[in-house]
């Protein structure tokens, strides 16, 4: 009871972030999407296809109709993970409210893990739906071949990379350290863990470094919850 | 509080990696601008160096330096000619002068206007634009920010796209798809299928090349792997086995094609089909040469190193370059010899030459012409210095943790010489190991010092900070492992305030309650008055 208590108390302040991430993902990803449907069709693309010549290689590699929703769908997700990470780290700190929470009667463990549970279903209830809706609507599509499933599971990688701006932003907001040492040493972690996701192209390597990351986050920042004066 | 305690087994070393992970980043982005400043000086350097000594040289210089850069050129009857070019005049012509071997000038001209008519080259499949390579095969499934792509191939029909096959890397055969997104069929090494259960895959990616035939809108590829070159038609559906190498691999960048695109005549890589067979060559692992001809169809192999062939219609040809500057295979194996044979060798002018053979059709070879050149020394040393890098990249490296240096020691030759394969480029795990062997120490004498250094600062700063044996005896080895890493490393995570004991006076640390010198415990304050109310 305690836990849905601060559950729902945690969601109620994730609630309008989560709003504004979805409809700017849904607005502006249906938008640059439907451009996309509506110019590009291969037979416009490959028109520069001439007999007797030869045909540069960069003409078969051409993105997929969907990378244009991407960009956005990283930065909805980082943005949502900064935003709601200082929102439940660092704003407590600023408005010294953070005895009115923890002077309760329930364990500092079930206070982070209700903020944690609440970050994770926002993330996966407010952009999981509109990356599903975004992959449907490009699949429906005129354009040919449909579009991959390791695209739809590279957009749910985006989105774990908002949960890791989460984690990173909450430790830095935890950390009781100078601004300028390392205290924000959790935000550059955050950073470090992205740069590394881009340039390689096995889904079970990507996996790794984000799972080992979570983990070099969660624990440290479980460890500093349960010890820290506020 | 047993959890808690567990936590802490786990917390403390991900803050001690997280710390170290940051530190080290930050290290190398100061090192690596360091040493970009150096490398851009010294270009700049090198290039005002080069346009003063142009100036200088005297007509003989000049002489050696013409035959150094001109083209050497065969006619079919095996003369060779030396083309100089003098200046660009338009798109593709230049002004160009011919000289015979005995360095008499021929004629002088644009390119276009030539007298002579030379033979023609297979070439090497230009990357990016001809060649579809491993490493960009590898960079269209690299996850970005657009999403990872993949290799499409098109079927088209009167400007229509009416099928669209697309490759699938893991399972090394295509997908099909028509213009409804309903799928067709597979394409592998067996040819097409309607069924996934008959198609058999390719092999392992090495290569491909595409043209559109004269009579068609839609693509043909060249598809090579690890030991076979198939030609694919998409439009017939037909998938033909060219070659198919039993014994070693085939060399991916040493693939060259004549006249064997059926391309319209102005095309910049147009071969007259009149004048010559179409022909492919291909090296393969165990250094012979594959040599593939249409018109009539012929297969032999060739134990030319380094050769270009061409085929006319009555005759074929072999040209190989060779140079005592290329050091003989036994010496390039051991480490030791190739810088004694380097040593040997710098600072002396080199002999070039190449050659023009006639092969018959068994592969055997018959010498038409040979042409003997020679190059100045050039200005490049040889030191037997263990780290021949320039000094600011030398001394920056200093800094670097020695653990680099074990790091690479462990990982073998093997491996620091797929780090800079071409298949390798773009991969994040060796670009960050080519950037370690870039900033590794090299066992300097200065490294060694200054982490000495480091630990000794760690021991100063620790000593009265301690608070258990394994704790203090971590931070002296690491801070000798990573240098200033983990000097920085040590004191982001322990640097804590430090008082004077009351009792002995000495420096002590607030993190445990205990002197580290005399036992003491640390002192409270006095009992005041109001103590009674605050204690409540």
């Amino acid at each position: 009871m305690r836990f849905s208590t601060l559950l729902y108390k945690e969601l109620r302040e994730c609630l309008p972030w989560m709003l504004l991430a979805a409809i700017v993902l849904l607005t502006l990803g249906s938008f640059f999407l439907r451009e996309q449907i509506h110019y590009r069709n291969p037979s416009w693309y490959y028109s520069r296809l001439s007999p007797g010549t030869i045909v540069e290689s960069h003409l078969f590699t051409y993105s997929s109709i969907l990378g244009v929703t991407g960009p956005l769908l990283l930065l909805s997700s980082i943005g949502l993970g900064l935003v709601l990470g200082i929102r439940h780290f660092w704003i407590p700190n600023f408005t010294r409210t953070w005895p009115f929470l923890l002077h309760r009667s329930v364990r500092r463990k079930t206070i982070l893990t209700a903020k944690l549970v609440a970050t994770t279903i926002a993330f996966v209830l407010c952009l999981g739906p509109v990356w599903i809706g975004l992959y449907w609507y490009a699949c429906r599509s005129t354009i040919f071949p449909p579009q991959t499933l390791k695209n739809f599971i590279e957009g749910w990688i985006f989105i774990i990379l908002g949960l890791v701006t989460y984690l990173g932003t909450a430790l830095s907001g935890l950390s009781s350290a100078k601004w300028y040492t390392t205290k924000i040493f959790g935000l550059v972690f955050a950073a470090v863990v992205i740069f590394m996701t881009f340039p390689q192209c096995s889904l079970f390597r990507i996996s790794a470094v984000i799972a080992a990351s979570a983990a070099i986050l969660l624990s440290q920042i479980f460890q500093i919850f349960g010890r820290r004066e506020f | 509080m047993k959890i808690k305690n567990k936590l802490l087994y786990i917390s403390t070393p991900a803050k001690v990696f997280m710390t170290t992970l940051i530190i080290l980043i930050l290290l190398s982005i100061i090192q690596g601008i360091s040493i970009g400043i150096e490398k851009t000086s010294i270009h700049l350097k090198k290039r005002s160096f080069q346009t003063k000594s142009e100036k200088k040289l005297t007509q003989e210089e000049k002489r050696i330096d013409r035959i150094r850069s001109s083209a050497k050129e065969f006619i079919p009857d095996g003369t060779i000619h030396l083309i100089c070019r003098l200046e660009h005049l338009s798109d593709g012509i230049d002004l160009e002068q011919i000289y015979d071997a005995n360095d008499n000038l021929l004629w002088e001209g644009p390119s276009d206007k030539r007298p002579y008519e030379y033979l023609s080259w297979a070439k090497h499949l230009r990357r990016y634009r001809e060649g579809f390579t491993k490493s960009q095969m590898k960079d269209t499934q690299m996850i970005t920010t657009d999403f990872s792509r993949n290799v499409r191939i098109p079927v088209q029909s009167d400007n229509k796209t009416e099928q669209i096959w697309r490759y699938l890397p893991g399972k090394q055969y295509f997908k099909g798809y028509n213009a409804s997104g309903e799928k067709i069929g597979y394409v592998g090494s067996n040819g097409f299928t309607d069924l996934k259960s008959k198609v058999k895959p390719f092999g392992e990616f090495g290569l491909f090349t595409a043209w559109c035939p004269q009579d068609a809108s839609s693509p043909t590829l060249l598809w090579q792997t690890q030991r076979r070159i198939y030609q694919i038609n998409f439009e017939k559906q037909e998938v033909e086995t060219i070659f198919k190498s039993t014994d070693a691999d085939i060399e991916f960048e040493r693939t060259s094609l004549h006249a064997w695109r059926d391309l319209k005549p102005g095309e910049k890589e147009y071969v007259d089909p009149n004048k010559y067979r179409p022909l492919i060559h291909y090296q393969t692992g165990d250094g012979k040469l594959h040599l593939i001809l249409r018109e009539p169809k012929q297969q032999f192999s060739l134990s030319v190193p380094r050769a270009s062939v061409t085929a006319t219609k009555q005759d074929i040809y072999a040209r190989s370059v060779g140079s005592d500057s290329f050091p003989p295979e036994d010496i390039i194996k051991s480490q030791g010899l190739y810088n004694k044979w380097l040593k040997e060798h710098s600072g002396k002018p080199r002999n070039l030459w190449t050659e023009l053979y006639k092969v018959d059709n068994q592969g055997n070879l018959e010498l038409i012409n040979r042409y003997d050149w020679i190059v100045p020394p050039t200005s490049s040393y040889v030191t037997n210095a263990r780290d021949a890098r320039p000094i600011v990249h030398r001394s920056v490296s200093q800094f670097s943790p020695p653990l680099y240096d074990l790091i690479m020691r462990l990982l073998g030759r093997k491996f620091l010489r797929s780090i800079f394969a071409y298949e390798n480029r773009g991969d994040f795990f060796y670009g960050l190991a080519q950037m370690i062997l870039e900033i590794r120490p090299y066992k300097g004498v200065i490294n060694r010092v200054l982490s000495a250094f480091m630990m000794v600062f760690v021991f100063w700063h620790g000593w009265p900070r301690r608070t258990s044996w394994a704790r203090f005896v971590f931070w002296l080895v690491f801070a000798g492992l990573f240098n200033i890493a983990g000097l920085l490393t040590y004191l982001a995570l322990n640097h804590t305030a430090v008082i004077k004991c009351p009792v002995c006076s000495k420096r002590r640390g607030l993190a445990q309650l205990d002197c580290v010198r005399c036992k003491a415990q640390l002192p409270y304050p006095e009992r005041g008055k109001l103590d009674l109310i605050f204690s409540v």
